[in-house]
This record gives C-alpha cells, sequence and structure tokens, in this order.
C-alpha cells in the first residue's frame, strides 16, 4: 500500500464516529456547566455546581455505587456461569455443538423488551419462581424479586451472558490443545493444568469479556428501568428521568459525561494491563 | 535380553469408522532409538500419543519398564512428550518452562535451581532462562521443549515430528544435536516422522507403519537394502519398479523375467519364491550404474540404454534412460561423476544383491502414493 492511501478506507467510520460520538458529547461539554433554575428552565451562566453534587451528593454518590457494584457483580457471575459453558462449546467434539452454540446466542435474537417483560412475569409476586419456591416450602411468603437488586441483576446477567460466552470461547479455542497436553505429559493433574496453563491463556478472552460486559451493564437502561422500577435508580435510567422528567438537560450533561469518562477510563486501563501483560487483546 | 524399556502389545485404535492403530506390537530395548515411520494419517502421532496416556486405547497394553501402564493416568506415567508445535508455555519464561515439571513434582527450589540450569546449558540456552519463549526463534523454541521434557529424567522421550516445523539448515543441525544428546544421557527415544532420511540417519531401528499396520521393523541399513514390502520399497528412497515372474530358483540366485518378454533380471537367492510365481522387482536408482558403451561387463545384469533425460541435483545426477523395449528406468549417479548428455548411448548394470524381489501382491500398487 502506497503511503497514505489506506486511510481513506477510515473515512465512513471516522464521520460516523464524529457525528454520532464526539459531535453530541462535545455540545454536551458546554451544557453540563450552564446553570438550571427549577421552574425558569436553563439559564445563561456557568457553574460547575452540576457537577460539585454528583461527588459530594449522597444521592448520587449512592447511585454512582450502585451502578459499578452492579457492573462489578454482574461481570463475576456471567464469568462464572459463563466459563464452564464456554470451555465445553469450545472443546467438545460433539455434533450438536452448532446447535448448543446457536441455543446461547438465542436470547440475542428476541427483543430486549419481550424478554424482559418474560422476566417480570417470572419475578412478579405471583410470578412462577415465587409460586415453585412457595409450592417447595423454600419460603413461606412471596419474596420480593422485582423493583430491586435482584430482579435488575438476574436480568441483566441474562442478557448479557451470551456476549461473555462468545469472547470467551473465541479466546478458549486459541489455545493449543498441545499445550495443556504438554502440561499433563509434565505431570500436572488435570485441575493442575487447568489452573496453571488453561486459566492463565485465557486471561486475555477473561478480561475483554469482562470489560465488555461491565461497560454495557453500566449503560444499560431498558433492563433496569422495567425491572428495577422507577424507584431502583441507576446512572442510566437517572440521566433519562434528567433529561426527559425533570428537563434538567444541564445535570444530565455532567451525569452522562461522567459516566463516559468512566467508561472510557476503563477500556484505556484494560488495553494497558493487556499490553503489559502481553496477552494482547 | 534385557527388559524392553518400552513395550506395545497388540494396540488397538479406532476413531469412528477409522482404524488408527490397528494391532501394532513393539519392543523397544532400553537406550533405543526407535523411528515411527510413515505418511501422514498412518497412526505413528495416534501410537506416541497412546503411548503417552493422551488417547485411550480401544485394546492392546502399554508395557513400560515391565509395569502396565495402560490404564495408568497420563501425569503419572513419567514420559517425556515433545510436539511438533513445541507446545511451550507462552505465559511462562523459559526457565519456569523448564521448571514446570519438577515443581509438579514438588522438587524443592534448592535442588531446582541448578538442576534446570544444568539442562539449559546441556541444551545450549544457559543465558536465555529469563526470556519468553516468543522472544526465541523456532530452534531454540525447540531446544526449550526438548530441555522441558528431559529434564525430569523420563524413562522414554517421545517426539512428536520435533524438527518439522524447522527450515531445512536447522533441521539438519537439529538432528546431529539431537542425536549427540541421546547418546550422551543414554535416554531411550521414540521419534515420530514422515521423513525418511531422519528416520535413517537418527534411529536405531525404524518401524514402517502404514494405514495403523507396521509394514517392517528393522535397521535402516535393512529396511532401505531389505523392504518387506512394496510400500516400504516405495515410501523409503526411490526405486523403480518392474513387474515379472518368478524363471527360476535357486541357493545362489533368483532370475525373473520381466512381463513384455524379452528382460530377465538377476537377483540374489530369495527362499520362499517359486517358479511361475507373478513378483515385482525393484532396484534402487542409486544401485543403477551407467558404463561405456561396448565395455561388455561381465555383471549378470546389463543392457543397453539411451539417456532421454538429465539433470544435475548438487549431489547427484539423475537420468533416465529409455531400454530397447521403450522401457524407462530412473537412475542416480554421484554428482562428482562427469555427466552423459541427453541422447547419450550408454550400458545400464546394477549387482544382483542390489535387486529386491517384492511377491506381487494385489494391495501394493493400489497403496503407493
Amino acid at each position: 500500500m502506497r503511503h497514505g492511501h489506506g486511510w481513506w478506507l477510515l473515512a465512513p467510520a471516522l464521520l460516523l464516529l464524529f457525528v454520532a460520538f464526539i459531535l453530541p458529547v462535545g455540545t454536551m461539554v458546554p451544557m453540563s456547566f450552564r446553570p438550571y433554575v427549577p421552574l425558569v428552565g436553563i439559564t445563561g451562566g456557568f457553574t460547575a455546581r452540576h457537577y460539585v453534587k454528583l461527588v459530594t451528593d449522597s444521592y448520587y454518590l449512592e447511585i454512582i455505587g450502585r451502578t459499578l457494584g452492579l457492573g462489578l457483580i454482574v461481570t463475576g457471575s456471567t464469568l462464572v456461569i459463563g466459563y464452564p459453558l464456554a470451555f465445553f462449546l469450545a472443546r467438545t467434539r460433539s455434533r450438536w455443538r452448532s446447535w448448543l452454540t446457536i441455543l446461547v446466542v438465542f436470547p440475542l435474537m428476541l427483543n430486549l423488551v419481550v424478554r424482559t417483560f418474560g422476566w417480570i412475569a417470572l419475578l412478579a409476586q405471583n410470578g412462577l419462581v415465587n409460586q415453585a419456591l412457595q409450592a417447595l416450602g423454600v419460603v413461606d411468603g412471596p419474596v420480593k424479586l422485582l423493583f430491586n437488586f435482584v430482579g435488575v441483576f438476574i436480568g441483566l446477567t441474562h442478557i448479557f451472558l451470551p456476549f461473555m460466552v462468545l469472547v470467551l470461547i473465541g479466546a478458549i479455542q486459541n489455545i493449543p490443545r498441545d499445550v495443556e497436553d504438554a502440561a499433563r505429559v509434565l505431570g500436572a493433574s488435570w485441575g493442575s493444568a487447568f489452573f496453571r496453563v488453561t486459566l492463565p491463556l485465557s486471561a486475555p478472552g477473561i478480561l475483554s469479556g469482562s470489560i465488555l460486559v461491565f461497560v454495557l451493564t453500566i449503560s444499560a437502561l431498558v433492563t433496569p428501568r422495567l425491572l428495577g422500577g422507577p424507584t431502583y435508580q441507576v446512572m442510566s435510567t437517572l440521566i433519562y428521568d434528567e433529561f426527559l422528567q425533570r428537563l434538567n438537560w444541564p445535570a444530565g450533561s455532567a451525569q452522562s459525561l461522567l459516566l463516559t469518562v468512566m467508561v472510557l477510563t476503563l477500556v484505556y486501563l484494560s488495553s494497558r494491563l493487556a499490553r503489559r501483560t502481553g496477552t494482547g487483546a | 535380553m534385557l527388559t524392553p524399556a518400552l513395550s506395545v502389545r497388540r494396540l488397538r485404535k479406532s476413531f469412528g469408522s477409522v482404524v488408527a492403530v490397528d494391532e501394532v506390537s513393539l519392543d523397544v530395548a532400553p537406550g533405543e532409538f526407535v523411528s515411527l515411520l510413515g505418511p501422514s494419517g498412518c497412526g505413528k502421532s495416534t501410537l506416541l500419543r497412546t503411548v503417552a496416556g493422551l488417547v485411550e486405547p480401544d485394546g492392546g497394553q502399554v508395557i513400560l519398564a515391565g509395569e502396565d501402564i495402560t490404564r495408568v493416568a497420563v501425569h503419572r506415567r513419567n514420559l517425556g512428550l515433545v510436539f511438533q508445535s513445541y507446545a511451550l508455555f507462552p505465559h511462562m519464561t523459559v526457565f519456569e518452562n523448564v521448571a514446570f515439571g519438577l515443581r509438579r513434582r514438588g522438587v524443592g527450589t534448592a535442588e531446582l535451581g541448578p538442576r534446570v540450569e544444568r539442562m539449559l546449558e546441556l541444551v545450549r540456552l544457559g543465558p536465555l532462562g529469563a526470556r519468553h519463549p516468543r522472544e526465541l526463534s523456532g530452534g531454540q523454541q525447540q531446544r526449550v521443549a526438548l530441555a522441558r521434557a528431559l529434564v525430569l529424567e523420563p524413562r522414554v522421550l517421545l517426539l512428536d515430528e520435533p524438527l518439522s516445523n524447522l527450515d531445512a539448515l536447522l533441521r539438519d543441525e537439529m538432528r546431529v544435536e539431537l542425536k549427540r544428546l541421546q547418546e550422551r544421557l543414554g535416554t531411550t527415544m521414540i521419534f515420530v516422522t514422515h521423513d525418511q532420511a531422519e528416520a535413517l540417519i537418527l534411529s536405531d531401528r525404524v518401524v514402517v507403519m502404514e494405514a495403523g499396520r507396521v509394514e517392517q521393523i528393522g535397521r535402516p541399513e535393512e529396511v532401505y537394502r531389505r523392504p518387506a514390502t512394496a510400500f516400504v520399497a516405495r515410501f523409503l528412497g526411490r526405486a523403480n519398479f518392474l513387474a515379472g515372474t518368478v524363471a527360476e530358483t535357486g541357493a545362489t540366485a533368483t532370475v525373473v523375467t520381466l512381463d513384455g518378454g524379452g528382460l530377465s533380471v538377476v537377483g540374489g537367492p530369495r527362499p520362499g519364491l517359486v517358479c511361475g510365481q507373478p513378483v515385482r522387482v525393484a532396484i534402487r536408482q542409486e544401485s543403477i550404474r551407467l558404463e561405456r558403451p561396448g565395455a561388455e561387463a561381465a555383471a549378470p545384469n546389463h543392457c543397453a540404454a539411451t539417456i532421454v533425460f538429465h539433470a544435475f541435483a548438487g549431489q547427484a545426477h539423475h537420468y533416465v534412460a529409455q531400454l530397447a523395449d521403450g522401457r524407462e528406468l530412473e537412475i542416480a549417479t554421484p554428482g562428482t561423476t562427469p555427466p552423459l548428455t541427453r541422447g547419450s548411448l550408454t550400458h545400464l548394470a546394477w549387482s544382483p544383491d542390489d535387486v529386491i524381489v517384492l511377491p506381487a501382491d494385489a494391495a501394493g500398487p493400489a497403496r503407493i502414493p
């Protein structure tokens, strides 16, 4: 390729990035410093109070903490459920393998709202899960599974599990079987070979799968809104309400920018980590 | 005889309808270097992996120094295995790669360091212990793989095409190094290869395999000069194959009349052949001498021919010579001899000792690649 020519291939993507990301984020920066007077609206002037409130007001701090906590827990649960599944799918020689993979991806083909309403039906006070728990005598009365942490956690784990599994399958398939066999022949038991060789070598997949699920979780809107209800707020539902219910665009902009910075920082740190460990993600 | 270091008894393994290893039996003496030689898919790698315990056999036994290990778990066999792909641990340093097996055996730090260092010295990788495998060349990586296996002083070292990923020059170097290492350490080695030259150079004995079965086991000269089957004759070296019928058998010679009439070939005595039996005669390219026309040799096998093709390949001249009846023979003469040009008249001669007479089995030609 002659010097400079290849860059034109990036033009459509760069244009899209500019129009759909840099431009809106750019306009949000000045917006986030505008004062907002209740009942009056956005006024002229300059203020940093939206940011100050975000990092001092316990209401906002709780929501930020809850969002990050939810991100960590959902990432952890998809990893714990997804790794054995991905390991099986990556290593099985069964002729059902492609069907099983389709089964993993299948939830992605259903509309998100439909899936979420499905969970509402299952997790409601008199839903299937509560009925089953009571019939089995595990609990006496109905358990609150909806419009709280449990509901959001179950819903998000379900919708993001396929992403984790697909990333992990790729990573595990990239580990040569010979390397595992070598560990076994050298005297490692199955468990020892797994923890000393297979697991460390799937680290790039664990890292990228975790980043993906974490970022998707902290910016998910529909599932937390429907399964968390109006009171269980996370950052994305807060931003949504700020813009569309309270019409407080400056505060919403500040919150959006904070979320964007958190995501970008995370992606940057993970790529640094990947490069440093030489695993290359 | 000493207890064999390794015995394989009637080992069988199928993958679905494909029989990969078909009733293979083999004894390997302590300190011996044995090659399993055959084309890809002949079952040689499956046999090796079954011995290592990575593949579970359908039947038969693997006996290590008198002890039946057929059902012993992979990690308790104390065998070494070197892979074609090297299979080093990419996330560990060279030192840690070599130390891996020692650590699994609970060798203490005080003993571990010196043992790893000594082994790295032995494979000439002394100063590279802190590197990661990806920072090494292919040859260095393969030496790490050797060191990693040998540091455990395995009872038998299994090598699965270890040199096939190296370029030609490095492969020659590593061959010599491997052979020296084996002579120095006295480790019993079983070496899988599809490269006949490699098998002949390295081995005390060669096991030629095809379609899961052993075709022949013998010293390199035996399998090369006295192949038991047409497959072995074709797989090792290049030969001219001629169909014919046994005309005479005796204590000193066997005479075969070639199909198409006229020509007879005299071979050494071959007990077991009867007159009228259809056979195939194989004559190696390099067994045929080119003699000046007119020098009517007293040799039992000689005939006039015309050179129809000549090429120089460094170590050898390659010729195709056409006989009076139109038959063509391939001939290789040392590269140091003066070449004959195309169209030259010449005389071909070969010794009865170099004539290979094989029973004309029906399966023979079909399996020839």
